[in-house]
């Protein structure tokens, strides 16, 4: 029994935080999301060639180091800290997808370029009536002898302006059920459109695909299991801001003073302090079991993820709310980065779906 | 990462599940499916039996008579009794082999372990705690119990109240102060006393759910022997705050296993009434799954870190507001769920329990009212959750105490408050 991450993960984790907020502090997120492709390139690419971050889980005859998923969700949990803006997460829920449901030749053909980190890939799943893009679609594909195009509109696509190649959902034919297809950035009939997001620092894209040539990947297949996946790494990813965001109402809880006494000695203020830290720790334990079933391909992620999104999800909305509260007018400001984390937690308690939509799923996996 | 119990765990397993499958009655349901007359009978004599196989006592080392099992161990049966619905001993065993026997272990001299923890482990001497005051709950260091020396002998009077079974102990460990001109946390002194005495009173209170599990304990002129004292004199704290820890134990790895049989029981009232499809039902439920299960990996993460070799810390405080704030909050639902049934329960009751109903008691309308009552005191006892989140936040955090009012001596404190009374 071994429940946590080990030495080696910790150091990397470790080495990590310090390399983030050395190159990408926080405080840089802001003018970054002004930018128009919304990140930083010359980071990136320290973080692919450098760090080989995009590669890590990926398998070792595509160029990866085949770490298994502990250690992305490591670099989410960091890049979920500082609100990192990266291609990372596009690139790493693409890659699985490939890995889940390409054949041999797709993933030779994608995965090399994505774990070098000059393949952006990002998945195209989610329309405004489908959170997770796997049901009620509104995308439909159309085959013509070999050749098959995709006509719809999907959201919220991350990076989705910028990205080399998009993995977009689709239904099929009289009521086939919805499958993946590879859409190349310079299809015609493609027209990408930044967003602009309730989430400053994850740049997303409406997709506009108007008889868009794609080709199928892989064999059509349940794509739950890929939303289970999303929905344990991104549990993951709001740990991070979770942590930020209780780190930022203690220091502050600590410095700032009125009625000549820190404001944390205020039991008002330490216990919801307090509160976040077991909204957190549930949360934290959740996401870590998720990950840990998602590594092992274990049939028990299915009702584990989305009761691990929905955990992280309430604990990250609670506690960057409660920050802005804590933090007091200042917390109120542009300047300020609390309301950065604030409108991440919204963003991703909604993205795939949100806690009652999550709970709904789990529902009907353990059959009540 | 990996979540399997060591080789050596599952033996014990096996070990265990073998002595529940020889020794439980055949048509075992728990301790509920007895008829309510046979239900101490069964616990004295199951407690002995509990004693013959090495299974009382799991904490304590072998060479004080315990079974001298590792945490892992205890937890792997902690786990087995409760899937099987068996209990683990007597409710004064919780104070005497969980509490002071450990405590004796640990901070008593060797007179005292070889006097005291052969009669707690045989059954001969039960015991209880005496601890709270009416005047001191949370601020426990605020005991105003007082002890005096009288030749080879302590005087103790006072009052101490929530002495949960302390009508069926015949003795008790009390916190006194023995040094009034100390500060509030240096003047206590640990004792150990004998209850069949004139001295010592004991009034049951009735709590709210309509049954008396607890008591008021009235010490007046109550004496006990000069070294009936664990610690030393004027250091009682310490020994009370070791005593603490050891109440918290194995529950963080167990309370996923407990709260998960008593879901599937509000998941099955639910059912009966036709009530999963309703969304909200079915929400509130599977949020319930969710914070059990989030108990269960919190048992892992507590279970890696004793095997490392790390006692329980202040993370027991989180603990400590996950389960009981759960425990409102999923027999609230259950109250939702009976809804008219609720107002006038019928069935079979629990004969009072502090957590959830015994294995096996029927799944009525009347257990379930009886522990949504109940759970309001898990959020008051063995620490509020406000004293847990001052915990959290002082020591886990580094955030900053309140000013303190109460240092100097002890015989100073209050007297501001009875002139700004008067004011």
């Amino acid at each position: 029994m071994f429940f946590a991450y080990d030495a080696d993960q910790d150091d990397f984790r470790t080495s990590l935080r310090r390399f983030l907020s050395d190159k990408a502090p926080l405080s840089g997120a802001r003018e970054l999301s002004e930018t128009e492709s919304g990140y930083d390139p010359a980071l990136w690419k320290q973080m692919s060639e450098q760090l080989g971050l995009p590669g890590l889980h990926l398998p070792e005859e595509h160029g990866g180091s085949g770490t298994g998923l502990l250690e992305p969700a490591i670099v989410l949990e960091e890049t979920g800290r500082l609100l990192t803006s990266s291609p990372y997460a596009a690139c790493l829920m693409a890659s699985l997808a490939v890995l889940r449901h390409g054949d041999a030749a797709v993933q030779a053909d994608l995965l090399p370029g994505i774990a070098s980190g000059d393949t952006v890939a990002t998945l195209a799943m989610a329309e405004v009536a489908s959170p997770t893009g796997t049901t009620g679609l509104q995308t439909t594909a159309l085959s013509r002898g070999d050749e098959v195009t995709l006509t719809g509109t999907k959201t919220l696509v991350e990076h989705g302006h910028t990205a080399d190649v998009l993995i977009v959902s689709a239904a099929g034919a009289e009521a086939a059920p919805a499958r993946l297809y590879v859409v190349r950035a310079d299809a015609p009939g493609l027209t990408r459109t930044r967003q602009a997001a309730l989430d400053l620092t994850r740049p997303v894209a409406e997709v506009r695909l108007d008889a868009t040539p794609a080709v199928p990947l892989g064999e059509a297949g349940d794509l739950t299991g890929l939303v289970d996946l999303q929905c344990a790494l991104l549990a993951a990813e709001m740990i991070g801001g979770t942590s930020a965001c209780l780190d930022m109402a203690v220091a502050y809880a600590k410095d700032r003073h009125q009625f000549n006494r820190p404001i944390g000695s205020f039991q008002a203020v330490k216990h919801r302090c307090s509160e976040m830290v077991v909204a957190l720790d549930g949360a934290r334990a959740a996401a870590q079991y998720a990950v840990f079933v998602a590594d092992q391909g274990s049939p028990e992620l299915a009702s584990v993820a989305p009761l691990a999104k929905a955990e992280a999800a309430e604990a990250f909305t609670f506690a960057a709310g409660w920050t802005i509260q804590i933090l007091g007018g200042i917390g109120f400001t542009w300047e300020q980065d609390a309301h950065l984390l604030f409108r991440r937690a919204w963003a991703d308690s909604a993205l795939l779906g949100t806690p009652a939509a999550q709970r709904s799923r789990l529902a009907d996996v353990i059959g009540l | 990462m990996d979540v399997d119990y060591p080789p050596q765990a599952e033996e014990f397993r096996a070990k265990v599940k073998a002595f529940l499958g020889e020794n439980l009655p055949p048509d075992w349901s728990g301790m509920g499916g007895l008829p309510e007359g046979e239900r101490e009978e069964f616990r004295e004599q199951w407690r002995t039996k509990l004693g013959e196989a090495g299974m009382l006592a799991v904490s304590w080392p072998t060479e004080y008579g315990g079974a001298g099992l590792s945490l892992v161990e205890q937890v792997v049966l902690a786990e087995e009794f409760a899937l099987a619905g068996a209990p683990m001993g007597s409710e004064n065993d919780t104070f005497g082999i969980g509490m002071l026997g450990n405590t004796l272990i640990h901070l008593g001299t060797e007179e005292q372990k070889q006097h005291y923890l052969p009669k707690i482990l045989s059954g001969e001497q039960r015991w209880c705690q005496g601890y709270s005051e009416p005047d001191a709950g949370s601020d426990l260091a605020g005991i105003r119990t007082s002890a005096v020396l009288d030749g080879d002998e302590w005087v103790i009077n006072g009052q101490k109240t929530w002495t949960s079974a302390g009508h069926l102990a015949d003795h008790i460990f009390v916190l006194a102060r023995t040094d009034p001109d100390a500060p509030k946390h240096r003047g206590i002194t640990f004792f150990l006393v004998p209850m069949d005495q004139p001295g010592v009173e004991v009034r049951p209170i009735r709590n709210m759910a309509g049954y008396a599990l607890f008591n008021e304990v009235f010490l007046t002129d109550a004496r006990t022997a000069k070294d009936e004292v664990v610690g030393e004199v004027n250091d009682g704290w310490r020994t009370a705050m070791a005593l603490l820890g050891f109440e918290r134990g194995v529950t963080a790895t167990t309370d996923a296993i407990r709260f998960r049989a008593d879901l599937d029981r509000l998941v099955a009232l639910a059912r009966e009434r036709g009530l999963t499809s309703d969304p909200r039902v079915r929400d509130r439920l599977a949020w319930c799954h969710s914070r059990v299960e989030v108990m269960r990996f919190r048992g892992l993460q507590a279970l890696t870190r004793s095997l490392a070799g790390s006692r329980p810390g202040p993370e027991s405080a989180i603990s400590k507001i996950i389960w009981s704030e759960y425990a409102q909050a999923y027999t609230e639902l259950a109250m939702e769920i009976l809804g008219p049934e609720g107002l006038a329960p019928t069935g079979q009751a629990t004969g009072g329990m502090l957590q959830m109903p015994e294995a096996g008691t029927e799944n009525s309308p009347l257990s379930w009212v009886e522990t949504f009552m109940a759970a309001r005191a898990g959020t008051i006892y063995a620490g509020s959750s406000q004293v847990q989140r001052d915990i959290i936040g002082e020591v886990l955090l580094g955030l900053p105490k309140e000013p303190r009012m109460d240092t100097g001596p002890f015989r100073e404190l209050g007297k501001s408050r009875t002139t700004q009374a008067g004011v």
